[in-house]
């Protein structure tokens, strides 16, 4: 059995690092939720937003996380045309012809990647992502820490624009029902063209997060499309807190899954967890407002 | 469309196909390669696609191989294997029967050269590769047409532990081993590892698996950092050697040594580490200060031609690519059994030391101890050869 020390700081890192994963998640969510889209590329625009801020930081100097406003701008406005062009043509045939579509730009964001930026490994190397934080028995990454406080913020902007704008109303009334929304006067279109730059904007925000933490190479995208779909099957389909709700447990019941089992069994517990939750409660845990 | 005209097409597909590696083999001699150019091993595949193309280009500028009388150029066709096992297995299928490949060159790593190897061995034509440990060839079988020149792994199990001792560096004597569940992780740290390190009179506080492709190593370093170890030795790909060193550094242990075998190679370990590689030791086997022709030579036109730094694994690929074209040009054959014969009698020095194949068809290179400063690597052990000196404790 491990010791206090060593199980507390574990779990205390696994509910922060996963409180960082939800953000990316929640853009796959939120796009889930109103286009009925499986984002197969939302990996990929994740690591568009890692080496977005591995090359800020690279040219400017400036800390990538004071970047992150710029960065989600980039992001989203590379999302804009991918939408406009590609996915609204697609609209009326189906949600698996736009999915194909997002999977074949997954395909070219990688090889796009490789040729831009070679296949290398990279981190983004800012001096805190190496520098421990301890409290008591509890030690963890500092990054971790401040990964999660940027992430709970962004989460709760989400959260706030969902539930209190006009925006926010028009979104929910296009993800309730699409055509009676624009019988209303809801422009569903454009509804959906921001929900996919904010999805995103998101997965953007993450990949720089994931990017100083931890490291990544041109095919990374794969493994937190995983995660982050096994968290917003935890949280709940559209679900904005429910999402931070999935990424928290699933941090904390991997962080367990690791100390019980080995590490190398993390990813195990959260694919066994997201099969299990998929066959008894497939609206998620969570309830609530959206 | 009629039966008549599709019987047509058929037919001028065949034609087409057999025109086209016809037309391939009787002009050149084609090799194929398949490399990891992306994914986890993209920072070997690299290097390893510099040293092929450039013992490929040396043979063409002096004009080629002389085969059945006739002097022909030599084509090498490489194919990317993303890293993955089964794509190197169906790029070399598809370089032997579509490209017209008559010898192929390996991939890096057990767990793809491997998967290549057994398709060229039933095929049987002849494989050399030179980044494939050689404890983890052997294991698979006995092999018939292909060939490794690379170390072996007690003998890299050894050396980070020997210049620890040679240096006179104290340590508490606990020593904690991480390693993959890959063929050479298992060799190294499963079984090598543990028997190395009690001879040596250490303790083994921690031995912890992880797969190839994780990324999360939060309760491995909080364990061995719980249990004191002063030694770490770890067997991981970059992605994972990053990511390791990254961790530990951010959960604030620091032990006194740090080996990690494989992943902190390449030199895209330091680049992305920065201040955080130095002092990690690395097993090599080739420096360009070794005293074997043309080794200086190798690293400057690597570093003049790409302005990137060095890795030893343009040395090994360079290497086996040159013993593969001298053993068709000693052929004087294009036929799969003359070169493999041919690469029976392999008995010459080349830029990694000398080159003579054992009955398993294993080259033995001899070990060195590196050590990351500055963003370079420079051979602390054995001191007889050191070109700086031990870095200790790890800052």
């Amino acid at each position: 059995m491990p010791d206090l020390g060593v199980a507390s700081s574990s779990i205390v890192s696994g509910v922060l690092l996963g409180g960082m994963l939800a953000l990316a998640a929640l853009g796959l969510s939120i796009v889930l939720g109103v286009m009925r889209l499986v984002n197969l590329a939302h990996g990929d625009f994740l690591l568009v937003g890692a080496y977005a801020g591995f090359f800020f930081f690279t040219f400017t100097g400036v800390d990538p996380l004071l970047g992150l406003p710029v960065i989600a701008l980039f992001v989203a406005a590379l999302a804009i045309p991918v939408y406009r062009y590609l996915l609204q043509p697609l609209a009326e045939r189906g949600a698996e012809a736009q999915m194909m579509t997002m999977f074949a730009i997954a395909i070219i964001l990688e090889n796009v990647f490789v040729l831009a930026f070679s296949a290398d490994t990279r981190s983004i190397g800012v001096s805190y992502a190496a520098l421990p934080l301890t409290l008591g028995p509890v030690t963890v990454p500092l990054v971790y820490v401040i990964g999660f406080a940027i992430s709970l913020v962004a989460i709760l902007a989400v959260h706030w624009l969902v539930a209190r704008t006009a925006f926010g109303r028009d979104l929910r009334a296009s993800a309730a029902d699409a055509e009676a929304a624009a019988t209303i006067g809801v422009d569903v279109n454009r509804v959906r063209m921001l929900t996919f730059a904010l999805g995103v904007a998101c997965a953007g925000i993450g990949g720089t997060l994931i990017g100083t933490a931890f490291q990544f190479s041109p095919s990374s995208g794969g493994a937190y499309l995983l995660n982050s779909l096994a968290i917003v099957v935890l949280g709940g389909l559209g679900n904005v807190l429910g999402t931070l709700f999935g990424g928290l447990a699933l941090g904390a019941l991997q962080s367990v899954g690791g100390l019980a089992l080995g590490d190398g069994y993390r990813d195990l517990v959260g694919m066994a967890l997201f099969l299990l939750v998929l066959a008894f409660r497939p609206e998620g845990f969570a309830r609530g407002r959206r | 469309m009629t039966a008549k005209a599709l019987k047509a097409c058929a037919a001028a597909i065949v034609v087409a196909t057999t025109f086209s590696l016809a037309s391939a083999s009787a002009d050149e001699i084609v090799i194929g390669a398949s490399l990891p150019l992306s994914g986890p091993l993209a920072g070997f595949g690299s290097f390893q696609q510099w040293g092929y193309k450039r013992a490929v280009d040396e043979v063409n500028k002096a004009g080629g191989i002389e085969v059945n009388g006739k002097k022909e150029m030599v084509k090498l066709i490489i194919r990317d294997d993303k890293t993955d096992p089964n794509a190197t297995a169906s790029n070399t299928e598809t370089l032997l029967s579509r490209d017209g490949a008559v010898a192929m060159l390996g991939s890096c790593t057990p767990a793809l050269v491997n998967a290549g190897a057994l398709v060229a061995e039933r095929a049987k034509k002849p494989l050399v590769t030179g980044c494939d440990p050689l404890e983890a060839f052997k294991s698979v079988r006995n092999w018939k047409w292909v060939w490794d020149i690379f170390f072996d792994e007690p003998e890299l199990a050894n050396a980070e532990l020997k210049a620890v001792q040679d240096w006179g560096a104290k340590t508490n004597m606990k020593l904690a081993i991480w390693h993959d569940n890959g063929p050479d992780g298992q060799v190294v740290g499963g079984k090598l590892w543990p028997e190395v390190a009690k001879s040596f009179g250490y303790e083994v506080v921690q031995n912890a698996e992880f797969p190839v492709d994780n990324t999360q190593f939060t309760s491995i370093i909080g364990e061995a950092k719980s249990k004191d170890a002063d030694v770490v030795l770890v067997d991981a790909i970059t992605p994972q050697a990053i990511a390791i060193r990254k961790q530990m550094a951010a959960e604030g242990y620091t032990p006194k040594v740090l080996n990690i075998e494989k992943g902190a190679e390449p030199v895209q370990f330091a680049e992305a580490l920065g201040k955080l590689s130095d002092g990690v030791l690395v097993g090599g086997y080739w420096d360009p200060s070794f005293p074997y022709p043309g080794a200086a030579d190798l690293s400057k036109a690597f570093e003049s031609e790409t302005k990137l730094s060095s890795s030893q694994h343009i040395a090994d690929s360079y290497a086996a690519a040159q013993v593969l074209l001298d053993a068709i040009a000693a052929a004087g054959s294009t036929d799969a059994g003359k070169i493999n014969a041919a690469l029976a009698k392999t008995n010459k020095t080349y830029v990694v030391g000398p080159v003579k194949f054992d009955e398993n068809h294993t080259a033995k290179l001899p070990i060195v101890a590196l050590q990351w400063q500055g963003g370079k690597t420079v051979i602390v052990w054995p001191k007889s050869e050191k070109t700086g000196d031990f870095l200790f404790p790890l800052p």
